[in-house]
């Protein structure tokens, strides 16, 4: 059995030593872990699940030309022979006055039981345009957009350009809500965690003094303290991956339905995977790091004398 | 194999703990640690094994020079040492057994050897039998005996004993006194730290007497 093979048994042994007689503490920092990621895992499922919402609608994007009621058959030749020749336009559907009117009639009585009985038309006939998925696409749909606008026979255009850009802005601050709230819980997380280490030591104090009188290695000291503070950011990320997951079904069950309706096709999305991982990671890189630092400073402590 | 060259340690601004202390401890030798309380009998011991700083002169101990020992290297000096401290520094919470299998722990030993080298020196202290008690459930002498083992059980060429007799009667003093005779005969320096009058005449050993941080007799 190689030395440090033997060194981080010895070590886990009286890591397990340490849990079983500070086991109230120890859940204690394992809780607030747990809930300081649920936090942090909370507003990473929202993130992800507006930033798929937001690419579904972003793909479903589409630009509605209004068309005035006075166009001409050759101004709309020209028209849509203009979207045909654009590279990134997808396919053109044409909703004559008639269908719009239709369709609006339809989904009023859908939505709000309404019956619409008019004797005039008052929808103008339009063309829908979808675009190929590219990169800058909302940049060449906005270009479209401006070129479109000045045809003539065209009333309008609409395609929610505001709302995409105001989305787009802030999903970014999303980003950085997300990163300063991982930093700031992160900070928190270290110092509970290196306090809860500090008391493990100083109930351990008579056995640390001992070890170094009789020749133990800083390391051999600091291996059992190091290896609970990544224990403690295992549990607690693993106790909150577990209560995330419950909170995450039940959520789902409960809001499909209202999803289904907002974005068709639109799924509910857990964290994925690889972040799952950094989750995971990043608590008991915590849990090390605020081990480390509390260790090293008793040590220093030590040495002082 | 142990020489202090000059040595002084000060704890703040009171008169020096050691004042400008010469000594030479040679190799297997036996000596007595003497004096009244406060004149640096623990002081020295502290400093030959790495627990007290000192603020001037020089230590050598088997060769190393322990002033210029830091945090990382210390630990080699230790494990040429066992020390019985006052008080026996027993672990509360960890059996006869355990107790001495710990010194061998924290060198890295294999658990073979462990089992065998702390078997071996609980039964060269007589305390086999209790291999599985708790130290609160030993007596003092018992007690004393589980620190003798300890030390002894990784063979280091050196034992430093600080008052290893203070709390006991004379009887089982005698029969600590006797340990510490047959791993001298085996070889060891032992530095015995005593303010016991009679323990120092039970024994023919070299005998350091300090006073107030300095030697007064050697």
């Amino acid at each position: 059995m190689s030395s440090v093979f033997q060194e981080l048994l010895i070590g886990f042994q009286a890591t397990i030593a340490n849990v079983r007689s500070n086991i109230q503490t120890f859940m204690i920092s394992v809780i607030t872990i747990a809930i300081s990621i649920c936090i942090l895992g909370f507003f990473l499922i929202i993130f992800f699940n507006l930033n798929a919402f937001f690419s579904t609608w972003n793909q479903q994007a589409q630009v509605i030309v209004y068309l005035k009621d006075d166009i001409t058959q050759s101004n709309k030749k020209d028209l849509e022979n203009l979207f045909k020749q654009n590279s990134i336009v997808q396919s053109i559907e044409e909703v004559t006055k008639d269908r719009a009117w239709k369709e609006f009639r339809k989904s009023q009585e859908k939505k709000l039981g309404l019956k619409l009985d008019f004797d005039f038309n008052p929808l103008p006939s339009s063309y829908r345009i979808s675009f190929k998925l590219s990169d800058n696409r909302l940049l060449h749909i906005s270009k479209f957009a401006n070129i479109t606008q000045n045809e003539p026979g065209v009333e309008s255009i609409e395609y929610g350009e505001n709302w995409i850009a105001r989305f787009e802005k802030f999903m970014v601050f999303c980003r950085v809500f997300l990163m300063a709230t991982g930093a700031l819980l992160s900070f928190g997380l270290i110092l509970i965690v290196s306090n809860t280490i500090r008391l493990s030591i100083y109930s351990r104090q008579d056995e640390i003094e001992l070890m170094l009188l009789i020749g133990a290695t800083p390391r051999f000291v600091k291996i059992p303290f190091l290896l609970e503070g990544i224990l403690q950011g295992l549990s607690g990320s693993l106790l909150s991956l577990g209560l995330m997951l419950v909170v995450y079904y039940y959520l789902k069950s409960e809001l499909q339905a209202s999803t289904d309706y907002i974005a068709s096709g639109m799924e509910f999305h857990f964290i994925p995977q690889p972040f799952l991982f950094s989750l995971v990671g990043l608590s008991m890189m915590i849990g090390f790091v605020a081990s480390y630092v509390s260790t090293c400073q008793y040590m220093q402590v030590l040495n002082k004398k | 194999m142990i020489q202090l060259f000059n040595v002084t340690k000060k704890y703040g601004s009171a008169s020096p703990a050691l004042d400008n202390i010469s000594l030479k401890i040679e190799k297997g030798e036996f000596v007595y640690l003497t004096g009244p309380s406060g004149a640096g009998k623990t002081t020295i011991l502290k400093i030959l094994f790495g627990w007290e700083h000192f603020d001037e002169g020089q230590v050598l101990v088997q060769g190393i020079n322990v002033g210029k020992l830091d945090s990382e290297n210390i630990h080699t000096l230790r494990r040429s040492i066992g020390v019985i401290f006052q008080g026996y520094k027993l672990l509360t919470n960890k059996t006869v057994f355990e107790n001495v299998a710990f010194a061998q722990e924290v060198t890295n030993r294999d658990r073979k050897t462990i089992k065998f080298k702390t078997w071996e020196a609980l039964k060269n202290v007589g305390l086999t039998s209790k291999k599985d008690s708790f130290p609160a459930h030993l007596s003092g002498g018992e007690q004393q005996r589980v620190a003798i083992a300890r030390a002894m059980v990784n063979a280091p060429p050196i034992i430093l004993a600080d008052e290893p007799t203070g709390n006991l009667d004379q009887e089982i003093s005698l029969e600590i006194l006797k340990l510490f005779e047959e791993l001298n005969l085996n070889g060891v320096t032992i530095i015995f730290a005593t303010h016991s009058q009679d323990i120092l005449k039970l024994g023919n050993h070299r005998v350091i007497v300090l006073n107030r941080g300095k030697v007064v007799s050697s």
